[in-house]
């Protein structure tokens, strides 16, 4: 199968909201470990339901690796939750 | 004689959709082989391919394991329908801009019925339309969504206009191009052809569609299909709609292929009982009451088996679904691969207007199973469950809802 990772882990994103497909863009996270990941590009971004919670998920890439990043639009906080490797 | 008149029906297909998807939210795997499998084993059959993946032979239902044989580098990715879904609602929302008259066919298909309403074109030519929406599935979800855009005078030339050209295409069947455009499929390119009406066909000499467009009224109703289906076929073929209708809610139901070899009894009760919780939600979820519960199990040596039970009156809890199901299955062979749980015989709730001998009994279990729903549906699908089912959470997850699309909200 496809390398992937899945993680539970919260990060700090720098995002910039404007009108675009997605309208909110992360641009930027910092891992735990201080590791710096520059997005090149937001493949989709798709709301869930956790109850009456909507958890935006955004899949972006690096163009090294591919990541998943959910947006608690109620607690306002950002989880790295899968990160994946298929070269 | 053949349906002369404009074509005003409109087919859209997302083209080979979840590996699409998939390809679209991870940007990395754009014009890769990309597969996608309901489960994450190398024995799992493959649901979805992408185009790059079909073009060296792998195809949907082989095993993972296989495909991998003949594409080294595929790459397996388990389902995740949310994603599926909104991009479904994404593409309801942009075709129904356009006409209030959108019927999706199933997650990854729908079609826009113009002639309900001209008005809604506003002078417009279909296939400008058609190709604004190929660039708005762009725009609005993502530049690797392709759709084909099928045009034609009814819903099943429409579809197969759809399947021409692929991935990516354009096409509309008239009156003028229907020999020509049928001349160049099989019998098993047109929808509705498997195995069982192709061998139908062929009993009577016909072995292409042309000569299924050529075959008179009467063979197709009295000697092929013996029913009204002749008829609708006849009519089909020529541009005529005999499939312009819309199917009450009969029945609702869930399946699942075990995820364990020759699981003990008690383990596949379980999940039974799982498969009755999510079965019971959805028929409340549609405002209903059933009426009949059958449970299906197919076993390793591919047998099926089947047991089924209409009560005298309705139900509606988890538990009236289990009791029933549980109690038929007791009947079930060994060696089971997978099982499935439907309820049948629905009505709307409230319809039972019948005092009961035990009526305090049924006001209560009415009460409690909606304030269960209740809090599931404000905190999360399953946070209040059986204790018996706390084991199958993270086993009998949410798969990809082929077919209907009547629990996509």
């Amino acid at each position: 199968m496809n390398d992937e990772i899945f993680l539970n882990e919260q990060v700090e994103v720098v995002a910039v909201f404007r009108s675009s497909r997605t309208m909110c863009e992360p641009v930027r996270f910092r891992r735990k470990n201080g590791r710096e990941v520059e997005i090149t590009e937001i493949g989709l971004r798709h709301p869930t339901k956790q109850g009456t919670r909507t958890v935006h998920v955004f899949d972006v890439t690096d163009g090294g690796a591919d990541y998943r990043l959910e947006f608690d639009s109620e607690r306002l906080t950002w989880r790295l939750v899968m990160e994946a490797d298929h070269v | 004689m053949y349906n002369a008149s404009r074509p005003l029906i409109m087919h859209i297909d997302l083209n080979s959709c979840f590996a699409t998807v998939e390809q679209q939210a991870r940007p990395r795997l754009r014009g890769r082989p990309v597969a996608i499998v309901n489960r994450r084993t190398d024995t799992t059959m493959i649901v979805t391919a992408s185009y790059e993946a079909k073009a060296v032979g792998v195809k949907l239902g082989m095993r993972l394991r296989d495909a991998k044989k003949l594409c080294p580098e595929l790459i397996g990715l388990e389902s995740d329908p949310p994603k599926y879904k909104y991009v479904y609602h994404q593409l309801m929302r942009i075709m129904s801009d356009y006409s209030a008259h959108v019927r999706m066919k199933s997650i990854d298909e729908g079609v826009i019925d113009f002639s309900e309403s001209t008005a809604a074109l506003q002078g417009r030519d279909l296939k400008e339309i058609g190709y604004e929406i190929k660039h708005r599935l762009w725009d609005e979800i993502g530049v690797a969504m392709n759709c084909n855009v099928g045009i034609a005078t009814n819903r099943f030339l429409a579809k197969t206009a759809a399947s021409l050209h692929k991935p990516n295409g354009l096409d509309v069947i008239t009156h003028e191009n229907l020999r020509e455009t049928l001349s160049t499929l099989a019998l098993e390119d047109l929808t509705g052809i498997a195995k069982a009406n192709h061998a139908r066909l062929e009993a009577v000499g016909i072995t292409t569609p042309l000569e299924f467009l050529d075959a008179d009224e009467t063979t197709l109703k009295k000697q092929v299909f013996k029913s009204i289906e002749g008829t609708n076929w006849y009519q089909r073929l020529r541009g005529f709609e005999p499939d312009k209708r819309d199917f009450a809610l009969k029945s609702a139901g869930r399946q699942f292929v075990m995820d364990g070899y020759r699981l003990p009894y008690d383990t596949v009760l379980k999940r039974l009982h799982h498969l009755c919780e999510e079965t019971g939600y959805k028929v409340r979820s549609k405002g209903m009451v059933a009426r009949g519960v059958m449970v299906y199990a197919r076993t390793y040596d591919h047998g099926g088996w089947h047991a089924k039970y209409m009560a005298p009156l309705p139900f509606f809890s988890n538990e009236a679904i289990y009791e029933h199901a549980k109690r038929l299955f007791d009947g079930a062979p060994d060696g089971i691969k997978m099982i499935a749980v439907t309820c049948y015989g629905l009505e709307p709730a409230g319809r039972d207007s019948q005092l009961h001998l035990f009526g305090d009994e049924l006001a209560r279990e009415r009460a409690v199973t909606s304030a269960v729903d209740e809090i599931n549906g404000r905190y999360g699908k399953r946070v209040i469950h059986s204790a018996d089912t706390l084991s199958t959470n993270e086993r009998v997850k949410e798969k990809i809802p082929f077919g209907s699309t009547r629990y996509m909200d």
